[in-house]
């Protein structure tokens, strides 16, 4: 009846709908191609000019690329409408690191608005220049910022303070002290919008360079409550790090509190501690702070966890505790007690990011008792958006593992309302079993019993297994929790009974394991229990709830005594129900039956005998593999047992020892298992790093207490160092040159690592003549410990990364550690002689009339520019003509020359960037028969995996070719000292680091010609000249483990760097070597960079050259 | 720092990138970020920080709309979802709500906006009076504007004097005829009933919300009769926090129009205004449910828009429930609604039906939570009162306006 309604009112909202969209700019997202937008680029109306450029912003938002409109986008950044202004912005920060000759013309007028009276346009100029991101216009967008950091207008000197780290992203290594000082002036601004950018500039630029700090360490503490909300989050971080570093941590702070640093100190801080539970109206039962948790959490927050769990593995180190010089006191340290003061109202602020970073301060650094204020504005915050609950939630946790007592009394707050999201759920009820003291404990419990009933299966089961911690962690309470769960368990298994519902079984087995750990704790008591859980044998149908008691069955079979007098029963039982069961619990019987017939009375044996052969005998013939598996070693073990009469018959001799064996196998008792606090890991608060549980890139703890001393001859020594780094780099190369150089450094000098040829100074090894076999080519040396842990890290980082449990691979590191401590460095003789770079065909004979064209590359360093590759092209004819007149020449130089855009180009300064993409070869004139001829050129590429166009004449012909470029010369050596080469690959790891396995075939030819010659050697040489003849790197090292045997090659690691031509970015590469020396060989190639996809690509090759069998190399 | 911002429909679709910095991130992280939240459950789509392959990736979910912003570095992760509150709060007060085709009509906006807010993947200018100044919200006016002349620029040409002041939220010399300030009170009761009927939790959460339309440069004082109720307070970045810590008075520069100057907690509340009792029995098969709803404690004020809403458990299979007051829809999801309205005087509205249960269950033994919503014009349920406002040099033609209102937040009823 009311259709004809529905259906005008649907009219209606549609004509509603579309009213609503007129005027706009729908159409344009709809359709933005509907009509020709280049025309209406050229346009002289501002009105289409700006919809024309709607348009190419709506492609962009779409995903498509329009970077084809550069130029004429370009043109209009001279527009005097704002609204155009403004949107070529965009398009032009969207693309210009893709056309970076085009982007160079809007150049004149960005300088030109710089000089505009309106600060608003100066600020959009500041921007989108410093965005541009080319390196040619670094220097003219730094001295534009080095102005605009001196405008009057406030609004330009905050996008100045922003521009900084897009400058500083350009990695302009001459510029970076000018950057700093750029940021220092920033930071002493008078206006609190500009100090907040300038701290954000601050953090991503030289977060360690305390010194700017310092200058106006007071004024940004004042000034700290009136910065913006964005600036205060990352000034507040700036400002303890710079406390932390200046003074040390403060001795009366929690962190410090249980480190006890002498007998007196210690008294009084556990005084503070009762202080603190009394003022909870605390029970006094609960453990008010976790101190061992404590110093973990202090530890990782100085260190790193990844770091302090490696180095815990060696008990002397972790007793260490900060020495009192490297502390401060809250009562004589001003500085200190200004940070406390001016970041304490920030706790009321509105942003939460602010609250916590200034919570974090609190937590770190404030007395024990004035931790408490940062409780009720940590909970208020659980009432904010429901993503930013669970990163709050997340950081209170931590807070709670050490000081359960702060949150103790609040543990109202985080009941469970039906509308949290499931990992809030989980948190919070992990939160009220980590709180629960004897007081609150009930009200919880009562939570406990609604949340078991939630229509969310997986959160009941979660609740359950809270249950079972609390009831752990309370000795009052497990009985009432027993009695609870049991009730649970034969509600469950009544539900259960019903296969649609598989959330059910989650929650019986929960509340199964729960009840056994509970039990775990005081079996003798919990008797009874035990007994009813039997009895429900028969009642549960979920495969690993059964196994889990009839597990039990086994461990507690002579507990008190009713249940040595069931046992006969349920075995029998058992035995009945073994065909029917899941293999999970078919195991379970197998290992139960077993137990039980172990600790046998007399009066049973007999029987208990007869059922374990018969379940031995139906395990035998079962389907799965396990269980027969199983039933085999079980029957091998207890073939003594089968064979004697009576339990205690072990008359015969040898038996006994078989006995012995089942004994230790089956009679162990129980250890109650504790998690230990020692594998959490923690990292600051309010940190990326703490929510995913892995040191994020560019994580860096609190540095070292006291690490910053103001001194103006520390800053003296510092430049030194760097100069004798610098030297020392120098020093290397050289050596590598002449190869007696620095004979006199010992071992772990930085030169004779680092450098490519010389080894340890030993004459005769760098001697050029590496046919000689009987040089003794490998060295031992002891790798400092600190080297081999850091190397370790970095393969934690990936651990990490791929999620792996933490005990177990903290387990392997320490076993790594024991079993690889020392390293053997090999050198490898001159493989530079040796090296042939591979040759490619750019023409083929039968495409040229004759004429062949080669180019290989070459390893030599471009002359005109850094971004250039040096090409060798052999030309040879193999026709019976000679070919005149023979050019390689660029197909788009061609095509620009003719275009008037050139000399636009050419105005803007001299700087490679300009520089054509070749430089032309000298022209042949004439190659006679079966004559050829090498020239050089040198080429830049302008993208690493596309090939280049060129044209080939001759013979007055044009041909067109092309160029491909080999990834392996996109790069250059850059040499580095193994010390270096860790460091920096411990600051990429994660994402930046990527590893692929291939197989090496190459050594088997070759040692199998050089029979006399050392195993290690030769692969080495073959991986190392093979790596070398494919691509530009710079070899850092060959190290291989000691503890090998002579025909085991796995372990053995090559280690090259390099740097990307284009970016400069260094990129590491390292090989390890897996199997035995005499077959092929695993290798796994490891790459660590920043720039991802050079890196995966360039992985990718260096994988592909290694596979495939090379004739040439071996010769 | 934060790198690329997209902006997701509900169906995946990717309707607005971002680039912030230099470094690109490609669209193909939304393409495994949408696979992940099809193929794992629900909880992907809550959890607000995820590590995907390549980035970090942050997301909040509004109306509908994914806000997901990648990072590859450490930066703080409240920053970032911090952020994108903000900027959805924004995007919804320009374009009047959010939904697919707001955000896809006004994409130009959206872009002007992001690229106001954001530089360099720092925020730049988040404070929305500000950016009001700088771009236009959308408007009628506008709309025909551009319909008739094809041009009407939403950008303005000059710097919003309040930009670079040492009151950024503030511009410098607003004028008004009649000077108005407005502060309203505005409570949400979060409760937590039990399945014994008693009340758990039950604590007020508060805001004071101002519309200042004042000219010049107005400083103000706020001050409350009973501080003392407050749990804990977040405070507007114009307030002054030393009046507050000495006298637990509010001195501050109001924001020019609308904005929250301060949020407040109450605790431990020992009352709510409606209370809600249901029972359920099951037996072979069928439950029955009956639900009764009326007021507790008069507030003295009537009790607006009463609704009940409860997510029937998996097991059942059909329900068949009626009213005696206002009306019940069950969707297909399995939410049902009760909307009462206003509770008559003559009866007690009831609720009452049968669920079937699937096949093989012989009784419930997992209960659905009620949550209610209510709402109460013209008191303050926490009980906090203001008890003067005072500027510190009067304008002429002063207007001050009090109000508060209270509605229902988290209240979980549960059965």
């Amino acid at each position: 009846m009311f259709n004809q309604f529905s259906s005008t009112a649907e009219t209606l909202s549609k004509a509603s709908a579309v009213m609503l969209r007129i005027g706009t700019d729908a159409h344009l997202y709809d359709d933005p191609e509907d009509v020709n937008i280049a025309p209406l680029l050229d346009s002289k109306f501002e009105s289409e000019k700006c919809e024309a450029l709607k348009r190419l912003l709506a492609l962009i938002a779409q995903g498509f690329d329009v970077s084809n409109f550069f130029p004429q986008v370009v043109n209009n950044v001279a527009s005097h409408s704002s609204e155009v202004k403004k949107l070529v912005y965009l398009y032009l920060l969207h693309y210009a690191e893709k056309r970076p000759n085009e982007a160079l013309l809007s150049i004149n007028y960005f300088q030109k608005d710089l000089g505009d009276p309106n600060p608003l346009v100066r600020a959009w100029a500041l921007r989108t220049m410093a965005g541009i991101r080319l390196h040619v216009i670094a220097p003219l967008a730094l001295a534009a910022v080095g102005k605009c950091a001196r405008d009057p207008a406030v609004y330009v000197r905050k996008c100045a303070a922003n521009a900084l780290p897009k400058l500083h992203d350009l990695r302009l290594e001459e510029h970076a002290s000018d950057i700093e000082e750029l940021v220092g002036i920033l930071l002493n601004d008078h206006s609190p919008g500009v100090v907040g950018a300038a701290a954000a500039a601050f953090t991503s630029i030289c977060p360690n360079n305390f010194n700017l700090i310092r200058r106006n360490y007071k004024k940004l503490c004042q000034i700290l409550p009136d910065v913006e909300e964005w600036g205060q989050i990352l000034l507040i971080g700036t400002l303890l790090r710079y406390v932390v570093a200046r003074h040390g941590l403060v001795r009366e702070s929690l962190m410090l509190s249980i480190h006890g640093l002498d007998n007196n100190g210690f008294c009084e801080k556990d005084d503070l501690v009762r202080d603190l539970t009394l003022d909870k109206g605390d029970d006094g039962n609960s453990d008010s702070v976790d101190s061992d948790l404590v110093r973990v959490v202090s530890k990782c927050y100085i260190e790193g966890p990844d770091e302090y769990l490696s180095r815990s593995s060696f008990p002397d180190t972790v007793s260490s505790v900060f020495h009192s010089k490297e502390t401060t006191s809250i009562a004589h340290n001003e500085d200190v007690k200004i940070l406390l003061q001016c970041t304490s109202p920030l706790l009321w602020s509105n942003n939460s990011a602010v609250v916590l970073a200034a919570a974090g301060v609190q937590w770190i650094m404030a007395p024990l008792e004035d931790v408490k204020k940062i409780v009720k504005p940590l909970l208020f915050l659980l009432r904010s958006s429901t993503a930013s609950k669970y990163v709050v939630l997340c950081n209170i946790l931590v807070f709670a593992k050490a000081v359960p007592s702060l949150f103790a009394p609040h543990f109202e707050n985080f009941f469970i309302y039906s509308s949290d999201a499931y990992q809030v759920k989980a948190h919070k009820l992990e939160m009220l079993s980590l709180i629960a003291t004897t007081s609150s404990i009930s009200s919880i419990l009562r939570e406990f019993e609604d949340y078991i009933k939630d229509p969310d299966r997986r959160f009941a089961a979660d609740t359950v297994a809270a249950i079972g911690l609390c009831a752990k962690r309370l000795p009052t309470i497990p009985t009432t929790c027993l009695d609870g769960l049991l009730a649970l368990v034969r509600q469950e298994s009544f539900a259960g009974d019903l296969e649609s519902m598989d959330g059910e079984a989650g929650v019986l087995v929960q509340a199964v394991m729960s009840m056994q750990t509970i039990i775990e704790r005081d079996p003798l008591s919990h008797e009874k229990v035990i007994i009813q859980l039997f009895r429900s044998l028969d009642s549960i149908k979920v495969p690993s709830a059964r196994a889990t008691i009839i597990w039990m069955v086994g461990v507690y079979c002579s507990l008190g005594h009713i249940i040595p007098r069931m046992l006969a029963t349920i075995t029998k039982y058992l035995a009945w129900s073994f065909k029917s069961e899941a293999s999970e619990t078919k195991l379970q019987i197998l290992n139960t039956t077993a137990k039980v017939l172990i600790s046998a009375e007399v009066d049973d044996f007999q029987m208990l005998k007869r059922i374990v052969v018969y379940v031995l005998e139906l395990g035998e013939c079962d389907l799965s593999y396990d269980v027969r598996d199983r039933t085999r070693f079980l029957k091998k073990l207890l073939s003594c047992k089968l064979a004697c009469h009576e339990p205690a018959d072990d008359s015969v001799a040898q038996e006994k020892n078989s006995a012995h064996v089942v004994e230790h196998v089956f009679g162990r008792k129980l250890k109650p298992f504790s998690p230990s606090a020692m594998h959490d890991r923690f990292y600051l608060p309010g940190s990326l790093s703490q929510i995913v549980l892995h040191a994020a890139p560019g994580y860096e703890p609190l540095p070292k207490p006291c690490s910053f001393v103001f001194e103006e001859q520390d800053q003296l020594s510092a430049l030194d160092s760097q100069r004798d780094a610098a030297a020392d780099l120098d020093g290397s190369q050289e050596s590598s040159e002449t190869g007696d150089e620095d004979g006199s450094s010992d071992y772990d000098s930085e030169s004779s690592i680092g450098s490519e040829f010389s080894s340890n100074g030993d004459e005769r090894t760098i001697s050029n003549d590496a046919n000689d076999p009987a040089a003794p080519l490998i060295q031992i040396s002891e790798i400092s410990v600190s080297t081999d842990q850091e190397e370790l890290r970095s393969k934690r980082a990936l651990d990490l990364w791929l999620d792996e449990q933490p005990s177990t691979s903290s387990q392997t590191s320490s076993a790594l550690n024991s079993n690889q401590s020392s390293y053997a460095k090999i050198s490898i003789g001159d493989i530079g002689s040796r090296v042939k770079p591979k040759s490619y065909s750019l023409l083929e004979p039968g495409n040229g009339n004759g004429l062949k064209v080669d180019y290989g590359f070459l390893s030599e360093v471009a002359t005109i520019s850094p971004l250039h590759v040096c090409v060798e092209v052999l030309f040879e004819n193999s026709s019976e003509e000679p070919i005149v007149e023979v050019n390689l020449e660029d197909e788009e130089a061609m095509k620009v020359s003719d275009s008037s855009e050139q000399t636009l180009v050419g105005k803007a300064n001299a700087s490679y960037n300009n520089v054509p993409t070749i430089i032309p070869m000298e022209e042949i004139s004439c190659l006679e028969p079966r004559q050829s001829a090498k020239r050089l050129i040198q080429v830049r590429f302008h993208h690493h995996l596309l090939p280049m166009r060129l044209t080939l004449h001759y013979n007055g012909k044009k041909v067109p070719v092309k160029l491909r470029p080999d990834l392996g010369y996109l790069v250059k050596p850059f040499s580095m000292s193994i010390e270096e080469f860790l460091a920096t690959e411990s600051r990429l790891p994660g994402m930046f680091e990527y590893s692929r396995r291939c197989s090496f075939t190459d050594h088997v030819k070759d040692s199998r010609m050089e029979n006399g010659k050392d195993k290690f050697l030769s692969i080495c040489e073959s991986i190392t000249l093979k790596v070398l003849s494919n691509s530009n790197l710079h070899l850092v090292s060959v190290d291989l483990p000691v503890a090998n045997t002579l025909e085991v090659a796995t372990g053995l690691r090559l280690r090259f760097s390099s740097k990307i031509l284009s970016s400069e970015i260094p990129l590491l590469i390292t090989i390890t070597v897996e199997g035995k020396c005499t077959e092929v060989l695993k290798l796994t190639v490891k790459i660590n960079c920043e720039e991802t996809v050079f890196g995966l690509n360039l992985l990718n090759r260096i994988a592909n050259f290694l596979v495939e069998p090379s004739s040439s190399t071996t010769s | 720092m934060l790198q690329c911002i997209f902006l997701l429909s509900d169906s995946g679709e990717v309707m607005l990138e971002k680039q912030l910095t230099g470094h690109r991130v490609d669209r193909s992280i939304c393409a495994w970020f949408w696979d992940q939240s099809i193929s794992q459950d629900d909880s992907f789509k809550s959890l607000p920080v995820i590590a995907s392959p390549t980035h970090y990736l942050f997301q909040i979910v509004r109306d509908g709309i994914t806000f997901l912003a990648c990072s590859q570095v450490e930066m703080p992760p409240l920053m970032a979802i911090e952020f994108l509150c903000r900027v959805a709060d924004v995007l919804s007060d320009y374009l009047g709500g959010l939904n697919e085709d707001l955000v896809k009509d006004n994409f130009i906006i959206v872009y002007e906006l992001l690229d106001e807010m954001i530089d360099n993947g720092f925020p730049l200018t988040t404070e929305p009076s500000i950016l009001r100044e700088m771009i236009a919200p959308p408007n009628l006016v506008s709309k025909m504007l551009s319909v008739v002349t094809g041009n009407a620029s939403n950008v303005s040409d000059t710097l919003p004097s309040g930009a670079g002041s040492c009151v950024p939220w503030r511009p410098t010399d607003p004028k008004y005829s009649s000077n108005e300030v407005y502060v309203d009170l505005v409570e949400e009761m979060d409760a937590i009933v039990n399945r014994d009927g008693e009340l758990v939790k039950c604590e007020i959460y508060g805001e004071v919300q101002m519309n200042s339309q004042l000219s010049g440069f107005p400083d103000l004082t706020l001050s409350f009769a009973n501080p003392s109720i407050l749990e804990d307070m977040r405070f507007h970045p114009c307030v002054r926090f030393r009046p507050w810590e000495s006298h637990q008075v509010l001195s501050f520069v109001p924001p020019d129009g609308e904005f929250n100057l301060m949020s407040y907690r109450v605790k431990k509340l020992k009352n709510t205004p409606v209370y809600v009792k249901p029972q359920i029995t099951s037996d072979s098969g069928t439950c029955r449910i009956s639900v009764l709803v009326g007021v507790r404690s008069d507030p003295g004020k009537t009790i607006e828009s009463i609704t009940l809403s409860f997510q029937l458990p998996h097991c059942v299979s059909s329900a068949d429930l009626s009213s005696n007051h206002g009306t019940v829809t069950i969707l297909s999801n399995k939410t049902c609604t009760w909307t009462i309205g206003r509770i008559p005087k003559d009866k007690t509205p009831s609720l009452s039906g049968t669920l079937a249960l699937e096949t093989g269950l012989e009784r419930l033994h997992v209960f659905p939570t009620f949550k209610l919503g209510f709402k109460i014009m013209g008191i303050a349920l926490s009980g906090l009162r203001i008890e003067k406002l005072d500027l510190q040099s009067i304008p002429p033609r002063l207007y001050k306006g009090f109000r508060a209102q209270t509605r229902a937040g988290e209240f979980d009823v549960r059965l």
